[in-house]
């Protein structure tokens, strides 16, 4: 299993929010992220990335110092501040097969985060059916969020266009009502 | 020829009465689909035969038609959902999906359930609707875009008037010698060709300048060439079979009035005429008249009571018969005569004009020989009818120009009216060629039993054409889209309205003088000469003269 990148601080039925392990590599935007909870894995797509104060009370200050300059100075400052990213849960693997919907519950808080596997991304996005999961979530920001995981499974494929054909079509179709939505998006896709 | 139906569409709207709409399958070619083909959807129980009618752009929603894709990739990926073709067709004819023999195509009386496949016909298709190709249901082409052949019914063909519509250049001329040669090579009834423009006869000068060969050239003896100008060069290859002349006791009023725009005839001259055969007979007016002097002029206004001026206008138009030679006194033989025996014999006849090609000698020969052969089926009909015998054998007169005799002013009063009208009552019907059939009467029009309809670029003859026809929208837009040498056929001999790349002539030519001709007996005879000729003197090129 690949290296850990977060953990679950906390749960809704359709999405979650991680604190990632240390500042350096927090996880993209766009990109398919697993849970490990009840011996299952939950699949969330990162749609926000947060970097805040450890204390809700005190907020970072400007020191008019380069980051990693300030770092190498008062190292305590990196200790007072930490990542969270957000992700909407997209699926689950029930027994070894991957499904595309959302799972009968939510993973639970602690929980580890870790990165997908190739496979993973391959078999999430094969159906399409990722889109209309995130289109249906309540404050996402869906034309960027689709354009992004799209992309990403795409150069999992090899930049296959065959691939992001039907990803438009699927688009089109689904916002077939929201025509410069889905315009939007398929500007953002076709490169 | 791919076997296999190809699955262009599938079934979404429509009505029995409006037609159906097919969405475009989004793999087809929308660029490769066009008006005019047959098209087949696949009902559960039942095959559809169909036109294409019209294929038109689609969109889901209008923002699109506001903000159109820009580039390939989105136009590629909005395909099929926010855009599609639409494909309208017209059923036309219904069969069963697994027919026995005894099946056959009829009208469509419902319509294909929701999302049926919609296909392109496939040969099998065609030939289960037209039927396979025969003495009596010759080939005379194909569907456009296919290579199956459409099939004329002849034995249908014969029972109605029928009619060959197109602009000058449309290839008329030349299906009608196809269809005229099957029905000779059928024996399915005699054909009288009034051939304004020599092109039935013995060859036919085609596009290239190239003679072609015609009738008489393909099938040798069973036509005959009567010609009202046996001295033309014309027959210096081929003697014709018989000198036309006609007496001037023959030629009626009606037949004067009828060529009155080619004679300048007026009202005057017209009242004229009927006073002078009141007087002096109806058969010896005209003789007397033309043989008169002018210094006569006088007493004959005194005695008829009629305009001096009148009269010498009259005497000037028709003069011009004079210039007609076989227009005469006195006359050898009686032609109507002949051409009965001719046709007794089972023989066809072509009758030409010779350097006499002019409108005034067609109208007049057509009209006085039809007319009075006419009246001797009629007579014939009846009395055969009367002794409960087979009347005269069924007879197809031809004629170019139809419009010439059938115009809506004189259509009530001719023969070809008449004949027209009264379909096959007595064993008699007409094949009209035609460029202009806006000039035709209406009547004459809706009794046309099989229209084949070439290429007409007037609004007014593409409305004539289809006078009396069902679903005249359809039938516009296949007209609209016609190309010279393709046809729209539709009534009585098709099954259904299909529109045809013509049969080529060349192969026409090669088919049916299989066992028949002279030019087959010609080659054989040269071929045998050419041998011996070969063993004596060494080979040697063949020589057609
Ligand atoms: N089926 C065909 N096969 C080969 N050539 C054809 C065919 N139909 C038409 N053509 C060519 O097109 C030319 C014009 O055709 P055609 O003489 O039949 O026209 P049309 O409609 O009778 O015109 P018009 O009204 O001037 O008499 C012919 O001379 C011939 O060369
Ligand atoms: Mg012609």
């Amino acid at each position: 299993m690949s290296e850990r990148i977060g953990e679950i601080i906390e749960v809704y039925t359709t999405r979650f929010l991680a604190q990632a392990d240390g500042l350096e590599n927090p996880p993209h935007f766009g990109s398919f992220v697993k849970a490990e909870s009840q011996g299952m894995a939950i699949y969330g797509l990162v749609y926000n990335v947060h970097e805040t104060s450890i204390d809700p009370n005190r907020r970072a200050v400007a020191f008019g110092i380069e980051r990693t300059e300030l770092f190498k100075r008062q190292p305590q400052i990196a200790e007072f501040l930490k990542i969270e990213f957000e992700a909407a849960i997209i699926g689950f693997n029930d027994a070894g097969y991957i499904r595309a919907y959302l799972p009968p519950f939510p993973p639970r808080i602690h929980s580890f985060i870790y990165p997908c596997e190739k496979q993973e991304v391959l078999d999430l996005t094969e159906d399409l059916e990722f889109i209309r999961s995130i289109n249906a979530l309540p404050g996402l920001p869906v034309e960027e969020l689709a354009a992004a995981s799209i992309r990403l499974a795409c150069s999992e494929r090899g930049n296959d266009r065959a691939f992001l054909v039907r990803a438009g079509q699927e688009i089109a179709q689904l916002l077939k009502e929201e025509y410069e939505k889905a315009r939007s998006i398929i500007r953002r896709i076709s490169d | 020829m791919k076997d296999k139906a190809q699955e262009i569409g599938k079934l979404i709207a429509g009505s029995l009465l409006s037609g159906l709409e097919a969405k475009l399958n989004e793999d087809i070619n929308v660029e490769g689909i066009s008006v005019g083909r047959l098209i087949v959807v696949d009902g559960r129980e039942n095959k559809f035969f169909c036109l294409l009618k019209d294929v038109s752009l689609e969109a889901t929603n209008e923002d699109i038609l506001l903000n159109p894709p820009s580039g390939d990739f989105a136009r590629q990926v909005h395909a099929g959902v926010n855009t599609f073709y639409k494909l309208s067709v017209q059923p036309m004819l219904i069969t069963a999906q697994n027919p026995t023999d005894l099946d056959r195509p009829r009208p469509s009386t419902t319509v294909p359930p929701h999302f049926s496949p919609v296909c392109e016909a496939s040969a099998e298709d065609v030939s289960l609707i037209f039927g396979a190709p025969g003495i009596t249901n010759p080939e005379i082409g194909s569907p456009i875009f296919m290579e199956v052949p459409v099939c004329l019914n002849l034995e249908r063909f014969c029972k109605r008037s029928n009619a060959i519509f197109g602009k000058s250049g449309s290839g008329k001329s030349v299906l009608a010698r196809m269809v005229l040669g099957y029905l000779i090579k059928s024996d399915m009834a005699i054909n009288l060709v009034f051939d304004m423009h020599n092109e039935y006869g013995w060859s036919a000068t085609n596009e290239g300048g190239i003679d072609d060969p015609s009738l008489k050239q393909l099938l040798g003896s069973k036509v005959a060439i009567f010609t009202v100008d046996s001295n033309s060069p014309l027959y210096r290859k081929i003697r014709a079979d018989y000198d036309v002349q006609i007496p001037y006791g023959a030629v009626e009023i009606a037949d004067l009035e009828l060529a009155a725009g080619e004679l300048g005839l007026t009202q005057a001259g017209i009242e004229t005429m009927y006073r002078l055969a009141d007087k002096w007979g109806e058969d010896k007016w005209l003789a007397k008249f033309l043989d008169m002097d002018t210094d006569e002029f006088p007493q004959v206004v005194e005695d008829l009571k009629v305009n001096e001026q009148a009269l010498n206008k009259l005497r000037r138009c028709l003069d011009r018969l004079k210039k007609l030679p076989f227009i005469r006194k006195e006359v050898a033989d009686d032609t109507v005569n002949r051409i009965m025996d001719f046709i007794q014999d089972g023989k066809h006849i072509v009758f030409q004009f010779g350097r006499y090609n002019s409108m005034l000698a067609y109208i007049l020969v057509a009209n006085i020989l039809t007319r009075r052969l006419h009246k001797l089926y009629v007579d014939k009909t009846d009395s055969a009818r009367a002794d409960g015998v087979d009347g005269p054998k069924p007879l197809v007169v031809t004629i170019e120009e139809a419009h010439k005799f059938l115009d809506p002013q004189v259509a009530r009063q001719t023969t070809f009216g008449t004949i027209a009208r009264e379909m096959r009552k007595y064993n008699m019907v007409l094949l009209l060629i035609d460029q202009r059939p806006s000039g035709i009467d209406d009547e004459v029009l809706s009794q046309v039993g099989t229209r084949i309809i070439g290429d007409l670029g007037d609004e007014r003859d593409i409305n004539a054409v289809l006078t009396g026809l069902p679903n005249q929208g359809t039938l516009k837009v296949l007209i609209n889209n016609l190309e010279p040498r393709q046809f729209l056929l539709t009534g009585f001999a098709l099954p259904m309205p299909v529109v045809i790349d013509a049969k080529d002539y060349g192969k026409f030519c090669s088919e049916i003088s299989l066992g028949s001709g002279i030019i087959l007996d010609e080659i054989e005879r040269r071929k045998t000469v050419d041998e011996l000729k070969a063993q004596v003197y060494g080979d040697d090129q063949i020589i057609f003269d």
